[in-house]
Parts: C-alpha cells; sequence; structure tokens
C-alpha cells in the first residue's frame, strides 16, 4: 500500500472545495446555473476526485494519473446496465462541463507565467518545431483515425 | 494553525482565480468565421490568456497592486492547484465516456490504431528542425509533444543538458505555456479540413489532460450539438488510451524511429556546419 495519510487527503479534500465553489460560481456566470441547485453535483463530483486521489496515492505502482482514476470512476459508475447510471448521470449533470474547465486553464496561466522567460531564451526555431509536432501528432492520428472508422463503417 | 491552514499562496491564487473565471465566464463563448474556418474561443481561453497576464512578471509589472494579489508564492501555488482542479473535469469525462462505452468499444480498432498516428510529430517535426539549422536538438524536440512521460525518458537516455534533451525540455515547455491555446484554436479550426468529426475527437487525446480539453472542447462547441458528446467521449476514450500506451510508444517505437530518420534526413536536408545550438 501507497501513501494513505489523513493529513494529505484532509489538505487535498480542502483544495478540492475551493475548486468546487469556483466551478460553481463560474458555471453560474457563464451558464445561470443556480448555485444551490448544483450543490449536491458538486459535492459528488468532489467526492469521486477525492477517491481517485486515494486509489493513486493507494496503488503508486500502477502508473495511472489522479485524473484518469476520476474518469475511470465515473465511467464505470455511468455505464448503462449499471443501476446507478441515472441517478449519478443526473446528479452530476448540474455541473457543467465546460464550468470545469475555466478554474484549471485560470490556475495553468498563472502557473507558467513566469516561465515566458526561460521560452525568451529558447532558440525560436524550437517554438517552431514545437508547433510542428504538436500538428504532426494531431493529425497523424486523426488520419489514421479516419482511415479506420470509415473501414468499420462509423463514419 | 489557522494560516497554516489557508496560506496566503491558497487564498490570494482563490482570489485571483475566482475574477479570472467571472471575467472569462461573463466573456463567455465566441465564435468567428476565418473563411472556411470556424474558430471558437471558449471561457477557458481566456483564462489562460487571463491568468499568464496577471503574473508579476508582466502585468504585475505595470499594476502594482495586482503584484501583491498573485505574487511569487500564488504562481508557485498554481502548479499543482492545476493538478486538483483537473479532477472535476475527469469526472465530467467519465460521465460522458460511460453512457457511450459500447459505441467506443465498437470502434476500438480505430482508437488503438490512431494511438501510431502519434509518431507524426517526428515526420512533420524533424524535417523542419533540420531545414532550420537544428542538430541533436531536433531528436528531441520532435520524438514526441514531449510530456512528462517522454522528459522524464529523454532526461535519463540522453541527460537533460544534452543536446537531445535541450530539445525535448523545448518542446515540453513551449506545449506547456502555449499548448493549450494553440490546440484550443485548432480543434474548431482542424474541421475545415474535411476530417470527421470523430477522427478529430480521437486525435484530440494526445496524452495531455490540458491540451486534450482544449481541443475537444473547441471541437465539440464548433460541431452539431448531437455529435458534441461523442467528440468528448472520443476524446476522453482516446487521452485514457494514451495515457497507457505513451511510454512504450516513445521508447520502442519514437526513439529508435526518430535517430534512424535523423541518419537518413540530415546529410540531405542538414545545414552544413550548422552550430548546435541553431
Amino acid at each position: 500500500m501507497g501513501n494513505l495519510e489523513m493529513n494529505k487527503i484532509l489538505e487535498q479534500f480542502k483544495l478540492l472545495i475551493f475548486v468546487g465553489i469556483l466551478i460553481l460560481i463560474g458555471q453560474w456566470v457563464g451558464f445561470g446555473n443556480e448555485i444551490l441547485a448544483s450543490l449536491p453535483g458538486m459535492i459528488l463530483v468532489i467526492l469521486i476526485s477525492q477517491l481517485a486521489l486515494i486509489i493513486k496515492a493507494a496503488f503508486p505502482k500502477i502508473k495511472f494519473p489522479a485524473f484518469a482514476w476520476a474518469t475511470m470512476t465515473a465511467l464505470i459508475l455511468s455505464m448503462p446496465f449499471m443501476p446507478t447510471a441515472a441517478w449519478f448521470l443526473k446528479t452530476t449533470g448540474n455541473v457543467q462541463f465546460l464550468g470545469t474547465t475555466t478554474p484549471i486553464l485560470a490556475y495553468a496561466g498563472l502557473s507558467v507565467g513566469n516561465k515566458l522567460g526561460v521560452i525568451k531564451k529558447l532558440s525560436w526555431k524550437i517554438v517552431i518545431v514545437a508547433f510542428c509536432a504538436f500538428i504532426g501528432t494531431f493529425f497523424g492520428s486523426a488520419i489514421i483515425a479516419q482511415i479506420v472508422l470509415k473501414i468499420q463503417g462509423i463514419i | 494553525m489557522a494560516d497554516k491552514m489557508f496560506t496566503k499562496g491558497l487564498i490570494n491564487s482563490f482570489v485571483a482565480v475566482l475574477i479570472i473565471v467571472i471575467i472569462s465566464e461573463f466573456i463567455g463563448i465566441n465564435s468567428f468565421s476565418v473563411g472556411i474556418a470556424t474558430v471558437t474561443l471558449l471561457p477557458m481561453l481566456f483564462a489562460v490568456i487571463f491568468g499568464i497576464l496577471a503574473t508579476p512578471g508582466i502585468l504585475g509589472k505595470v499594476i502594482p497592486p495586482l503584484k501583491k494579489l498573485v505574487n511569487d508564492e500564488v504562481i508557485e501555488f498554481a502548479g499543482p492547484m492545476v493538478m486538483i482542479a483537473l479532477l472535476p473535469l475527469g469526472v465530467k469525462y467519465g460521465t460522458l465516456v460511460g453512457p457511450n462505452v459500447l459505441k467506443i468499444i465498437q470502434a476500438g480498432p480505430a482508437f488503438l490504431l490512431q494511438e501510431f498516428g502519434n509518431i507524426g510529430t517526428i515526420f512533420v517535426a524533424l524535417p523542419v528542425a533540420l531545414l532550420l539549422g537544428l542538430k541533436r536538438e531536433a531528436v528531441g524536440a520532435s520524438v514526441s509533444i514531449c510530456r512528462e512521460v517522454t522528459l522524464g525518458i529523454m532526461g535519463e537516455k540522453y541527460g537533460i543538458d544534452s543536446p537531445e534533451g535541450t530539445g525535448t525540455l523545448g518542446t515540453y515547455l513551449i506545449g506547456t505555456v502555449f499548448g493549450t491555446i494553440f490546440f484550443g484554436l485548432l480543434g474548431s479550426l482542424s474541421l475545415a479540413t474535411g476530417l470527421h468529426p470523430l477522427a478529430l475527437a480521437m486525435a484530440s487525446g494526445m496524452g495531455s489532460g490540458s491540451m486534450m480539453t482544449a481541443a475537444s472542447s473547441s471541437l465539440a462547441a464548433a460541431v452539431d450539438p448531437a455529435l458534441s458528446e461523442t467528440v468528448l467521449a472520443y476524446a476522453a476514450t482516446s487521452n485514457m488510451l494514451t495515457g497507457v500506451t505513451g511510454l512504450y510508444m516513445v521508447i520502442f517505437i519514437s526513439i529508435p524511429l526518430v535517430n534512424k530518420l535523423y541518419d537518413i534526413l540530415e546529410p540531405i536536408l542538414g545545414r552544413k556546419g550548422g552550430k548546435n545550438n541553431g
């Protein structure tokens, strides 16, 4: 078993609550979702997020990020033949997908702002090469997917 | 105890992020067309730009009170907070994949095979790097999109201070700073290529949670609403898959391939007498 300290779990839980508040306010501004009506769904989402962190800490040997554990847990609870599916989808439905993305990117922006200095030191050539790498992986995968999906008759 | 419970980094970053979130959500979703392509700007895109602008090195220099709110402690705190803030999104992705699980299993072969598309980085970026006069940095910069896993592998194999390591670190940093902005624009723009939204959705899952989110959300906002949920579900599934296969892909396929291709292409495309640092 990995590192399952109560203190660490409480610390993470506290941070998740802050994130939950940001999401609730954000989706109220952006989508008009009432904060109180969305609260049960938000609590459920936070509890599963916490569970994902605990699973990750419990199995450090499996190199799977907590993000993926969170997806996996919610995936299992919402599969069509699961008895939990209807309730789970209805409750978490009050948390907007796009509403969860805005705080992440705000934190991401803050955390990378100071790295602009490091970027300035890189050769501009690497900047172009990096963008080419992004385009390469994206369209490489898209073209293969397009061909295989067509062969399978899905698209 | 009380001030240990709520550190300045936590409170200040909360206030800063709250302000950024409110402004970004208030601006909302904006779409406009550029020729045949449509660009969809999501609140998350504004949020990352406002976040970067708010840091001490940029607007903090001009507006002193901002520097008091967003100080170095906040910047340091914001990094680990990204990981925590990603989790509710992970849950939401799960609720998109779950109901579509049978459709996804059906598309299994496409999901597995498109993983090989990740070596597309090498075919596009390596020739460009060589034409620009890069030498061994080109190998590191084009081996993959260079997220943490690749950084670890390349660091171990070549050393992070080596030319190869410098290249990988370069692509990593560019991805960290500009990745979400780049893919947030590419996600909706890519529809203009005529590739099917589901193929583009699979392509959005490239092993980085935030880049996948940027690409797939802007794609989902630009397609027919009936297709949006499937787009997000496909992207999340493909991203999970890359999380599993990515490491092996880099070690067993990408590194040998990029070196082989370098040996072939360097004499043709490489600049004679080029300096190592380009």
